[in-house]
């Protein structure tokens, strides 16, 4: 007889009073929830005690429920600790979910398109609450990721933990390892600036190098012979699709694997050839719950919390302008972790160093645990492996090294300083030529060869001098027309250089002290080479920096500057032509009647040859609320 | 490092996980309460990048012909440093109070008429007392209108002399047909004001009906087909917007618009800064052809056209005819194959052994031959193709040059 026309829980109250139906309800709900622990039996756990009903009830949601049943119910004491593992692979797992959860988040606001997906991020960042933090977090939790995974297969190596049987948990991971890193490369590009074009472009060119499938790879890649719409949706698919899909099947292979075989324990800590990672001594059994549990939870809030504490302090992601591909940027790379390659391919042939060395690198990695059967774990008796994993890390550290601009790429020494000077934000860092405060830049005509007088003299003289000196050899005019020809307005051109008003403006005064700097470590590049700012006022709160440069030509073949036998750089001089006369100064005519002409040095003012004076000039406009200088 | 990943107790784990929660919770917490001034803070410091990008792109692109410092080029192209484009409208601000003032006079005469006809009602004479009353309210409607006509003088004189500072601006472009309205010399009249609404400021003068920055957006991505026809020295605007077939991405054309709109000074605007812009926008003021002096036409009158040819030396080049002959006026549309008129290739040949040949073309040179059929295409149609096909406007659609060029150029033939 029930109270309601059906069973209900007022028939338990009936039954057992108010109290006791509510208590035994919860408890119900909670091993329902947990798959197996009731309130008591989680109370004994979080309080350290051990387990009062028999069979163990913590055993249960490992066998009956979803969440645990991959997770093994007990580790070794020995793999527990900072040492042998170092967490890596833990720490793997939590940023494949901590880039799903924050890459969800970023994809609300993100249209694949090459006219929209710039604009979007500059909407996350000035319209989305939190949307600047979450795009630092998930860039930074993608390099994060990048680096713990490779650190992972590292530590990998150096434990032999690939060895029998884990050889295929071995090839499972490297496999994850490639999928990371095409994951974080296709994310490169969908800001669609001009960082993230650039990068793109460099890396994807390598397929280019396939033989005779090459260019079809690429094509494939990038949806067109450049990148544009269809590349940007093909790498967007890539990135949220296709690539997490394989990533989520091999993770739960890989742990899969992790976990059937156990997690191998400290070399030293079994005998030679014997794999006891499976029969773990119960005095040495760490159980998941509550240990590991409570382990696990404490390392994921701590692990947001310092990348939160990073986001918010130390690091934002970079958004650069813009994706132009008609403007290179000087100094592109690949991201950080393909510039091995980048640095490989400067070895020479695009082929082999850029497909089929990456390749056969990969393969030897695949291969590893095959190659290497010798069945004993401890250092002392892997010394060749684990010289060639130091080998392993050398070289990829110099190759990366390689990769960088600044390696064996030959950029003119003039356009390398102005653009050291004066580079717009990349990599958290600027030019620092923008860095001026808006305050500082006095308008005016400021020459590094202040910095270059006698020390008697002020700079008021020195300046004086100066200005005399290139009125008279007409290089003040020549960038003169150096800068009309950059359209600086006619009224803005400077009369004369002034002092710079070091007083007034110490920032500017440290810029001018950098470039006569630079410039006075190429010496033989730039032979009697002075340096000038142009500042002038363009709009309200607009301000233009023209930077020179004008110096000596010196002979440069094959991008090295030629040097006579005195050591010294050889100098260009000008010509000019001049009628040809005879032996009796009368003009030379030829057939046409024309007056025959020569080619020959010409001589200054006072009958020295002239050397051809060149100049270089590149510009930028800052705004007061530009805050390059924050 | 061991102690402190490792945290040996159960309670202590707990406890420092919550920890971290609960700081992260708090972080996040104050980050998000900082957001709108953050938000705000990148809002200004991309609009200062965008204005910086574009000042560089103006500079490259558009200094050419609009000017370095943004005041234009003669008979090139129009200032964009300028207080017209930006609407600042002094002359309108005294027309604006003439506009006033006049009809404050028109109500003020209104009531000292009703006042006098209350007055004079022989129904309904008023008493003394009102009529009193009357008289000074007259008297001080008097007071009123003699305040208003002082108004009107002072704004006038006041446009006089706004004008007369502007005189360098006119000359520039400023208010084209300006003068025909002073000449009138109604200053105060509705035909002042309706110029002055129509031209007191560049969105005024195009007729647009939006904001500034849609017009600045609009040109920038279309371009500015009339210009080449207003301004002589100007090759016309082209479509700057992919969109349009131009270069620039739509985020370079909102940095250029941004960049031209930063000239903007508001309300510190001055009359002398009209003095600073180099050439004005020279609208078409009827809404059909530009002001100024337009080339003359040839017209029709065959006979004179060659003597005018002889006496001011023209000479036809046989290249700019080529080209007028087969883009700008389209004949070879249909004179090709000789299916619709007679074919281009061999003219030369047909017209002297043919045409001429003919005894009405008794006395005729090649030369007038030609001008006669592209001039006045219906006094003699060749046999064999329909009268009437061939456009007889010709002779207004050209230019003595144009038409010695397609001559010369025919005469190649």
């Amino acid at each position: 007889m029930t109270i309601l026309p059906f069973p209900s829980f007022l028939d338990d109250v009936k039954a057992k009073g108010f109290k006791k139906a509510v208590f035994e309800g919860i408890d119900d709900s909670v091993e329902r929830l947990t798959a197996g622990l009731n309130v008591q039996d989680l109370r004994e756990a979080f309080r350290g005690e051990a387990a009062s009903r028999r069979p163990n009830p913590r055993l249960t949601p490992h066998a009956d429920g979803f969440w645990l049943h991959m997770r093994p119910s007990y580790f070794n004491r020995d793999v527990t600790g900072m040492y042998p593992s170092f967490r890596l692979g833990w720490l793997s797992s939590y940023f494949v979910f901590f880039e799903t959860i924050t890459g969800l988040l970023l994809m609300l606001w993100y249209t694949p398109a090459p006219e929209i997906a710039y604009g979007d991020m500059l909407t996350i960042l000035s319209n989305v609450p939190l949307g600047q933090l979450m795009r630092d977090m998930h860039r930074l939790g993608a390099e994060f990721m990048v680096a713990v995974v490779a650190m992972h297969m590292m530590r990998t190596w150096i434990t032999g933990s690939y060895k029998k049987p884990r050889q295929f948990t071995w090839f499972s991971g490297l496999l994850l390892l490639v999928i990371t890193g095409f994951l974080s490369f296709s994310g490169y590009l969908l800001p669609w600036d001009q960082l993230s074009l650039w990068a793109v472009t460099i890396g994807a060119s390598m397929a280019e190098a396939t033989p005779v499938v090459g260019d079809q790879v690429n094509l494939l890649l990038r949806g067109a012979p450049e990148l544009g719409a269809n590349g940007l949706l093909r790498f967007y698919l890539l990135h949220v699709l296709a690539l997490p899909a394989l990533l989520f099947v091999f993770f739960g292979v890989h742990y899969y694997k992790v976990v059937i075989h156990g997690h191998s324990l400290p070399p030293q800590k079994e005998n030679i050839g014997e794999d006891s990672a499976k029969r773990v001594p119960l005095d040495k059994r760490v159980y998941f719950i509550p240990d590991m549990l409570t382990y696990e939870m404490f390392w994921l809030g701590a692990t947001t919390f310092i990348i939160t504490v990073l986001c918010i302090w130390f690091y934002h992601a970079p958004l650069e302008n813009h994706a132009d591909p008609q403007v290179t940027p000087l100094g592109t790379t690949a991201p950080w972790y393909f510039l091995w390659i980048q640095g490989a391919l400067k070895l020479g042939d695009k082929f082999f160093w850029g497909v089929a060395f990456p390749t056969i690198a990969l393969g030897g990695l695949a291969l590893l645990p095959y190659l290497d059967v010798t069945p004993s774990r401890r250092y002392a008796h892997r010394r060749f492996m684990l010289t060639i994993a130091m080998l392993l890390i050398s070289v990829t550290t110099i190759l990366s090294y390689m990769g960088l601009a600044k390696f064996a790429v030959q950029t003119s020494a003039e356009t390398e300083i102005v653009h050291e000077l004066t580079f717009e934000p990349a990599h958290s860092k600027v030019g620092i030529g923008r860095t001026i405060p808006f305050d500082q830049m006095i308008v005016g005509a400021y020459t590094t060869a202040q910095m270059h007088g006698a020390d008697e003299m002020s700079a008021n003289d020195m300046i004086a001098e100066f200005n005399a000196e290139v009125s008279a050899n007409g290089q003040f005019e020549q960038m003169i027309q150096e800068l009309k020809d950059q359209h600086l307005g006619a009224n803005q051109l400077p009369l004369r250089f002034r002092s710079i008003p070091a007083d007034e403006a110490p920032t500017l005064m440290r810029v001018m002290e950098e470039f006569s700097h630079h410039l006075d470590a190429e010496p033989t590049e730039l032979p009697n080479v002075w340096g000038a700012l142009v500042i002038t006022d363009n709009q309200a709160g607009l301000k233009r920096l023209d930077w020179i440069v004008s110096w000596d030509s010196v002979l440069i073949e094959g991008g090295e500057v030629q040097m006579d036998e005195a050591g010294e750089p050889i100098i260009v001089m000008a010509t000019e032509d001049v009628p040809m006369v005879d032996d009796d100064g009368n003009p030379m005519m030829d057939e046409a009647g024309e007056p025959m002409m020569e080619e020959r040095t010409k001589l200054d003012a006072e009958g020295n040859p002239a050397p051809v004076r060149r100049i270089y000039s590149d510009h930028l406009f800052i705004h007061e609320a530009a805050a390059y200088f924050d | 490092m061991e102690r402190l990943l490792f945290i040996k107790s159960i309670e202590g784990r707990v406890l420092a996980g919550i920890t971290m929660f609960v700081g992260m919770m708090i972080l996040i917490g104050w980050v998000a309460i900082n957001e709108e001034a953050r938000m705000q803070a990148f809002v200004r410091q991309h609009t200062g990048r965008s204005i910086e990008r574009g000042a560089e792109l103006f500079a490259s692109l558009c200094s050419e012909c609009h000017g370095e410092e943004g005041y234009g080029a003669d008979e090139r192209a129009p200032g964009l440093n300028n207080p017209h484009l930006f609407g600042y409208d002094p002359v309108g601000l005294q027309t604006a109070a003439i506009t006033n003032a006049n009809r404050a006079l028109v109500r003020l005469n209104k009531d000292i008429e009703s006042l006098s006809n209350e007055m004079i009602d022989p129904e309904n004479p008023p008493s003394e007392e009102r009529q009193n009353e009357i008289l000074a309210e007259i008297a001080d409607l008097e007071t009123q209108i003699n305040e208003q006509q002082l108004a009107i003088e002072a704004a006038v004189a006041q446009r006089i002399e706004i004008l007369g500072a502007l005189s360098q601006a006119v000359e520039n472009g400023l208010f084209p047909l300006w003068d025909t309205v002073v000449d009138s010399d109604r200053t105060a009249d509705n035909e002042v004001e309706v110029f002055f609404n129509n031209n007191g400021t560049r969105l005024a003068q195009v007729g647009w009906a939006g904001d500034l920055r849609g017009y600045i957006i609009t040109t920038l991505i279309h371009g500015r087909p009339g210009s080449a026809r207003v301004y002589p020295s100007s090759t016309g605007m082209a479509a700057w917007s992919q969109t349009a077939g131009g270069p620039l991405r739509q985020d370079e054309i909102e940095d250029l618009a941004e960049y031209i709109l930063n000239w903007d000074k508001g309300s510190a605007w001055t009359t002398e800064d009209f003095g600073a812009v180099a050439q004005y926008g020279k609208p078409l003021a009827d809404g059909s052809l530009p002001t100024g002096p337009q080339p003359e036409k040839v017209g029709d009158d065959v006979l004179g056209i060659l003597a005018r040819w002889e006496a001011d030396e023209i000479v036809g080049s046989p290249t700019s005819g080529e080209l007028l002959y087969d883009a700008r006026f389209g004949c070879t549309d249909c004179h090709r194959n000789g299916a619709s008129a007679p074919d281009t290739v061999g003219t030369l040949a047909r017209i002297q052994n043919e045409r001429l040949a003919e005894a009405r073309f008794a006395g005729y040179t090649v030369e007038q031959y030609i001008v006669e059929s592209i001039t006045r295409p219906g006094d003699y149609v060749v046999d064999g193709y329909s009268s009437g096909l061939m456009p007889d406007n010709f002779g207004d659609r050209m230019t003595d040059q144009q038409l010695a060029d397609i001559v010369s150029y025919i005469m190649t033939q």
